[in-house]
């Protein structure tokens, strides 16, 4: 951010308040410094270029040849971006995890993706690392441990009940007794039905005390934290 | 030696979603507790002989399970990584995303230091990933027009999932601040 005194922080801060939200995306897109290299207005060391996305140098690399392979549209965290473009996105990094392997000559690569501030994503911009590896770079350090089993369990079932709500799947529950399905049908359509309402209608510090409640961190915060 | 991936799929008790090419699950041996691993459900050792479209359905999947991983279990954010070959660290010999749940100081480092290389180290890896990147265009364009013919099979689903997505995305719209 260049220098900016404390008035004219005060006056853009007012201004973003009352922005749109066609007008807010245009604003943080003018701020990103990799929608400028998209644009062409940041030279960059451009190894790959379609309709949907390209393909950087990262310059401060964690290896010799870490391409950033970023989508032209500006989405900060994973979850903004429709399926076909990760799945493009994704096919894109293969084609150059290929030729990696083929010219860097390293006996392996890397796709690795930092989704959110938390998980070490430094740019507004999302991206996904394609890093050349070879054994004992250190790159990442990635020891695993072993689970306990009650804990792998919990997972499970969490992960398990979300994913299958995302994906419209019905669980295919084997039914020991009627009354207990009944249960679980009605718990679901409670969720479904009036969580959209306040979303809308609640905004600014009003909706943050209502997700502490819910114990959760929706998708916008994490994508907010940016900011 | 059995593929332990493929060995999971025989057992069935850790997976939490498969289909004729994706399988989710959760692993015993992680780095922390809430990683869900993403496979192909054919057995392949890396990245590089899955075909497209099972990639573009694995990514897609690991960005569902990525959202549930943040609703679910609280995560603030969270990494997809794929170790792919050897050298890249890659222990189990068939293809996988990890999907790996973060919260703030949670002590895990899967950050790299970066480095400063020199400008004529730079200038060769470009010339050389250039080189290969400019061949790629056209590969690119020909799989779009593979995926039209695929794409007619499993519409239903699908066009619920997108609606989902757009009034997320509407949704997140309105409410930056």
């Amino acid at each position: 951010m260049p220098d900016i005194t404390d008035e004219q922080r005060k006056a853009l801060e007012e201004k973003i308040k009352h922005m749109s939200p066609e007008e807010l995306r245009e604003f943080q897109k003018q701020q990103c410094i990799f929608c400028q290299i998209i644009a062409g207005k940041v030279p960059a060391k451009k190894v790959y270029e379609d309709e949907k996305c390209i393909g950087v140098l990262d310059i401060n690399p964690a290896a010799k040849g870490h391409v950033l392979i970023m989508p032209k549209e500006h989405y900060v965290i994973m979850p903004q971006i429709p399926d076909k473009e990760i799945g493009h996105l994704f096919l894109v990094s293969k084609y150059l995890s290929q030729a990696m392997l083929k010219v860097m000559k390293v006996p392996g690569t890397m796709v690795y993706v930092a989704n959110g501030l938390a998980a070490g994503q430094k740019a507004q911009h999302f991206m996904v690392h394609l890093i050349p590896r070879k054994e004992g770079d250190g790159v990442i350090d990635s020891t695993e441990k072993l689970l306990d089993l009650p804990i792998q369990r919990k997972v499970h079932l969490a992960v398990e009940h979300r994913l299958n709500q995302l994906l419209g799947i019905k669980k295919e529950v084997v039914v020991i007794d009627d009354g207990k399905e009944q249960e679980t049908a009605a718990v679901e359509k409670k969720r479904d039905v009036p969580e959209p309402l306040p979303q809308d209608e609640k905004k600014g510090e009003e909706e943050e005390t209502e997700t502490e409640k819910e114990g959760g961190v929706s998708l916008d915060d994490i994508a907010r934290l940016f900011k | 030696m059995t593929c332990e991936y493929c060995q999971l799929l025989d057992q069935k008790g850790s997976i939490i979603y498969e289909d004729a090419e994706v399988v989710v699950a959760v692993k015993d041996t992680v780095i922390t507790a809430g990683q869900i691993t993403v496979f192909t459900k054919e057995h392949f050792t890396i990245l590089e002989m899955v075909p497209d479209s099972v990639i573009q359905k694995c990514c897609v999947m690991s960005n569902k399970v990525s959202i549930a991983v943040f609703e679910a279990l609280g995560a603030q954010g969270t990494n997809i990584i794929i170790n792919n070959g050897l050298g890249a660290g890659q222990k189990v010999p068939h293809v996988a995303l990890e999907i790996v749940p973060r919260r703030e100081n949670d002590g895990l480092i899967l950050q790299w230091q970066p480095k400063q290389l020199m400008e004529d180290e730079m200038e060769t890896a470009y010339l050389l990933l250039k080189a290969e990147g400019d061949k790629l265009v056209n590969i690119g364009k020909k799989q779009e027009k593979k995926e039209v013919v695929n794409a007619q099979e499993p519409v239903k689903g699908k066009i619920q999932d997108k609606a989902g997505k757009k009034n997320y995305l509407m949704g997140s719209l309105r409410r930056m601040p």
